[in-house]
């Protein structure tokens, strides 16, 4: 008896559900041997980043806050991947969202009322969407890859910011440093559970994702995004323009990244800094892959992500592993989510010894 | 800029290009392969932690140059075995090679760190290599002369040999290739060993020439310049010897700048910081005005191949 | 061997911080907690080493039996630090100190909170009932090193590499120009801008490029040793090294350094909060409190140079000398200190020019 190697007919859903946490029980064994191996205590690096964020619940307001950009940002970026747009740039999408949302607040400093923090999240989803606009614009007229604009733009995004904030924005009463102002009160985020540091981007994210799961499944433009990433022949006879496409994916992406950053601007930095970009562009394509592009999905997973953040900090204090650890185990719950969806489109199948296999 | 200035500048524009040019050039080949790594910043950092660790502990820079290729390759192994047998997602691959890559070498690298490394010198004799003149030919460490080289060989095996020709076949047909019967994935596999082990070579740059210690994130996104200025160079290798002399140019230039007191005041400095990516964007706007409608880059970049599909 | 050592005795004390989570408060009556959080790690050679130094001296003097610390390293400035100083503080340790000037938004959030906790903020500017500030005077030590520069300079070109343009480079460089300048009205100093937090290949770039164009004393104020190596390999007059002794990147080079000494700071610090005396003051320490030392002088410093620096580093102990005494010039020739007048502790963040001899690009 042999095992042949075949790609299934339909992609498996068991395995598409289970493979993420295959994957989290692979780096939890391989990271304790790994650590172990190191000189570490593995199995208690383990606990400490895996367990310890869910068991003691004055650190579910930390997965809270860290886990709600990774989420707004994931959810626009399964979109766009589902639909085949490699948008790679959301953190400069994210930055330049935090800048037109803090421009907002700058502009209303002196101001109140409870028109102000809307109007920055509007401008920040614009700032977003604009900034992704730009790869749009250039991939569907000048046929310019997106993955390789988005990115570029990403490093421009950060200058723009330094030159921001070290120059035209710094606050004056900062002596020197370079930030703006404080926000006022009217343009921070409100805490939404009290004694706690959740803030109204916890329930946004919640928000966002249902609603997009609820488009992606319900609506004409879900079913267009999903036929044109799946068959994009199929998607031209449907009437379908694949330049519109390209434009409505690059735009919500932009347009959540954006809010993302301008939520982070508003609530935890209460600022803008130097030090505002934080890789949450980068961190959500992980979530949106371990999510399985799909809202729901995104939701999960970003609190995952934001378990190892949460988890890694505790490990840091507590047992003395590195921060670099926390890398570590985000990359291997990737490649090895990456690696178990093989067997999401394929499976071993018993086969006659006669049948010569051939090489997958 | 005066005269005396231009043999240093020119020395410091080189030293600078180099690292980029090398990550460049191995993405160049797995690129015109089909491939897209987007984990050169990782592979590089790989190859710069080995270099240094190596140094430290042997103190044969050539030992040290070639575990950092070995490094860089098995790093790329990983994301061959992800992206070409288990067709995992080359862009999700890729950054996750770099989140390993910026993770493990700041662990593994810890007993490394802050060490001074011992420098790979010029590879002339004194007479040459220190000659105020002359030095702007002869004064450079082996890594300048092998990544000028590598441009030659790579360029020579692409395009002159029949292995080059089956290689840049796989990238623009990946199917058609497979029909006649060219092992599409065996040649990605090589083509993506290779990148690694350029990426690692041109993280050896860093503690052997540019900065000699080992320090986390050391490279500090160099592989991200790479990965723009094989777009810049429109996937061809002579370009891309140009293409990393006018980033490293961009670089020295403003440095120089602003070392001088003087010039480059129209524009902010975060502005010039940010030129090579617009840069690059601009470059890729061009190359598509030029040819009606289509860039020059491998049509199935970036596109999982099964054999079975 | 150091390194070796210092490694070592962090490993030991991350086995015993690793205790209180189960044991409790029990523990904390017999030992005081303390935390220390830093933008890098202590091998760094520079701005983390001196904290994690301070901190080593400080378990020494005090006593291990006494008092425990917890090291959180790379922590960067941003709401991901407002986690670490709860954890912290959750975790029972009564005092913490925040190492970097961005953690301050975030500790006097956490401060709120935990209003039974104290909280020590490095460079900042803002106290609080349970916030005390420190900072250290660097630019006094700028000064002697400027003093070095003037008279050993065989170009009259001299060179700062900051990181970015805040108050305390900006006043370094100050300093250094001004002192530099009253032993040689020749000098220019040329001050430059990595322009990012951390980009070695960079910083040597912008070294060797001031090489090239006939600078032969460079000082820095970034973290890590790149620029000294560089200096060495090009075999120019001088570097300093910067937070910490550097001599080991170039012995040839290195004429002296400004070594950050914490020690006796957190040992106070620490003491106080045993003792139950701890307030929220706001000190800042320089070479007359011993916070700011200069590290061993080059042995082939010249004799009479090396008396210059001691004067200067005596006089500003001794308080004759002010490193901003006036007359002093901005770099566009206009008086911006009158003669007989100083620039004072406070109006000493609000400047924003460079002294006359100084070029700069921002």
């Amino acid at each position: 008896m042999q095992f042949r190697l075949e790609k299934r007919a339909e992609p498996s859903r068991l395995m598409l559900y289970l493979a993420p946490i295959l994957a989290l029980a692979i780096t939890a064994v391989l990271g304790a041997l790994l650590f172990s191996v190191m000189g570490y205590d593995g199995i208690g690096a383990v606990r400490e980043i895996f367990l310890t964020p869910l068991t003691n619940p004055y650190k579910w307001q930390d997965l809270a806050v860290k886990a709600s950009p990774l989420v707004i940002i994931a959810v626009g970026l399964s979109v766009a991947y589902r639909a085949n747009v490699w948008n790679i740039g959301a953190e400069g999408q994210y930055i330049v969202g935090a800048i037109a949302g803090t421009g907002v607040a700058l502009l209303t400093y002196n101001l109140s009322g409870p028109w102000i923090l809307p109007l920055m999240l509007v401008a920040g989803m614009a700032g977003g969407a604009a900034y992704a606009a730009i790869p749009a614009f250039l991939r569907t007229r000048f046929r310019v890859n997106e993955i390789l604009t988005t990115l570029m733009l990403t490093y421009a995004s950060v200058n723009l910011l330094n030159y921001l904030v070290f120059g035209p924005w710094k606050s004056p009463t900062a002596m020197g440093q370079p930030q703006t102002v404080l926000f006022s009160l009217d343009q921070s985020l409100p805490y939404v559970v009290p004694g706690t540091i959740i803030h109204l981007g916890t329930p946004i994210a919640i928000a966002v994702a249902l609603i997009v799961w609820l488009v992606m499944s319900r609506s004409v433009f879900g079913f267009q995004i999903r036929t044109v990433g799946l068959a994009p022949h199929a998607a031209r006879y449907g009437g379908f323009s694949a330049d519109r496409t390209v434009w409505m994916a690059l735009l919500l992406s932009g347009a959540l990244a954006g809010l993302a950053g301008i939520l982070e601007a508003a609530g935890p930095f209460g600022r803008l800094v130097p030090q505002f970009p934080t890789n949450y562009g980068f961190t959500a394509i992980i979530v949106a892959f371990l999510g399985r592009l799909h809202p729901i999905g995104c939701l999960f997973a970003g609190i995952i992500l934001a378990i190892t953040f949460v988890g890694g900090e505790v490990a840091q204090t507590t047992m003395r592993l590195p921060f670099a650890a926390v890398g570590v185990f985000q990359a291997m719950v990737l490649f090895l989510l990456l690696a178990a969806d093989f067997f999401v489109r394929h499976r071993f199948r018993a086969v006659e010894p006669k049948t010569s296999a051939r090489p997958a | 800029m005066n005269s005396a200035l231009i043999v240093p500048f020119i020395v410091t524009l080189v030293a600078a290009s180099t690292p980029i040019l090398l990550a460049a050039l191995g993405e160049l080949v797995v690129e015109k392969s089909g491939v897209l790594n987007l984990g050169v910043e990782g592979m590089m950092l790989i190859g710069a932690m080995t270099t240094a660790a190596v140094m430290l502990t042997t103190g044969n820079p050539y030992l040290a140059i070639g575990s950092a290729a070995l490094a860089g390759a098995f790093a790329a192994l990983l994301f061959a075995v992800l992206t070409l047998s288990l067709s995992a997602n080359q862009v999700a691959t890729g950054l996750a090679l770099t989140i390993l890559g910026t993770g493990l070498t700041a662990l593994v690298g810890r007993p490394f760190t802050g060490q001074p490394v011992p420098t790979l010198g010029p590879l002339f004799p004194p007479a040459l290599a220190n000659d105020p003149i002359w030095r702007v030919i002869f004064g450079y460490s082996p890594l300048v002369y092998l990544s000028l080289a590598m441009v030659v060989a790579v360029w020579f095996f692409l395009m002159r040999t029949r292995s080059g020709l089956i290689l840049r076949a796989i990238g623009e047909s990946d199917t058609s290739a497979h029909s006649i019967g060219y092992p599409v994935i065996g040649v990605r596999y090589l083509a993506v060993l290779f990148g690694g082990a350029m990426a690692g070579i041109g993280g050896a740059c860093f503690p052997l020439m540019l900065t000699p210690q080992w320090a986390e994130r050391l490279t500090a996104g160099r592989g991200w310049i790479a990965l723009a200025l094989v777009v810049f160079a429109a996937w061809r290798p002579y370009r891309l010897l140009a293409g990393a002399y006018i980033f490293g140019l961009l670089m020295t230039l403003e440095v120089y700048a602003k070392t001088s007191g003087g010039g480059f005041r129209i524009f902010p400095s975060e502005f010039w910081a940010a030129l090579p990516y617009l840069a690059t964007i601009l470059v890729l706007v061009l190359i598509s005005l030029s040819r009606k409608g289509s860039t020059s880059a491998p049509a199935c970049l970036g596109k999982p191949f099964s054999p079975a599909g | 061997m150091m390194r070796l050592n210092r490694r070592h005795i962090m490993q030991l004390g991350g086995a015993a911080a690793a205790l209180p989570l189960l044991g409790g408060q029990a523990f904390a009556q017999e030992k005081v907690k303390v935390g220390f959080v830093l933008i890098g790690t202590p091998d760094d050679n520079g701005w983390n080493y001196g904290h994690d130094q301070g901190r080593l001296f400080m378990l020494d003097a005090i006593g291990e039996d006494k008092v425990e610390t917890t090291v959180v390293t790379n922590v960067a400035e941003g709401p991901d630090s407002e986690r670490v100083f709860r954890e912290l503080a959750q975790q029972g340790h009564q005092l913490i100190f925040g190492t970097s000037f961005g953690y301050g938004d975030y500790i006097h959030r956490v401060a709120r909170q935990f209003p039974d906790t104290r909280f020590e903020w490095a460079t900042g500017n803002l106290t609080a009932p349970n916030v005390a500030l420190y900072n250290a005077k660097f630019h006094e030590g700028r000064a002697v090193l400027g003093t070095i520069a003037g008279l050993t300079t065989k170009t009259n070109k001299i060179a700062y590499v900051g990181s970015m343009p805040i108050p305390e480079v900006v006043m370094g460089i100050n300093a250094f120009a001004l002192a530099a300048r009253k032993v040689n009205p020749e000098v220019e100093v040329t001050a430059v801008y990595v322009g990012s937090w951390f980009d070695p290949p960079r910083e040597a770039d912008l070294a060797r490029s001031l090489i090239a164009q006939g600078v032969d004393v460079i000082t820095q104020h970034t973290d890590g040793p790149v620029i000294p190596q560089i200096a060495e390999s090009s075999g120019i007059v001088g570097v300093f090294g910067q937070g910490a002794d550097m001599s080991a990147f170039a012995p040839n080079t290195h004429l002296t350094s400004i070594i950050d000494h914490w020690g006796p700071y957190y040992v106070q610090a620490v003491q106080s909060l045993i003792d139950g005396t701890w307030t929220n003051g706001s000190v800042w320490p320089g070479l007359k409190e011993g916070e700011v030392l200069i590290g061993p002088y080059n042995p082939n410093l010249a004799a009479d140079v090396v008396a210059k620096a001691e004067e200067v580093k005596n006089a500003i102990i001794d308080g004759s000398l002010h490193p901003f005494a006036g007359p002093i010039n901005d770099n566009t020739g206009t008086e911006r200190v009158a003669a007989g007048d100083i620039i004072d502790d406070g109006e000493f963040w609000a400047v924003d020019w460079y002294v006359e001899g100084v070029s700069v690009v921002e």
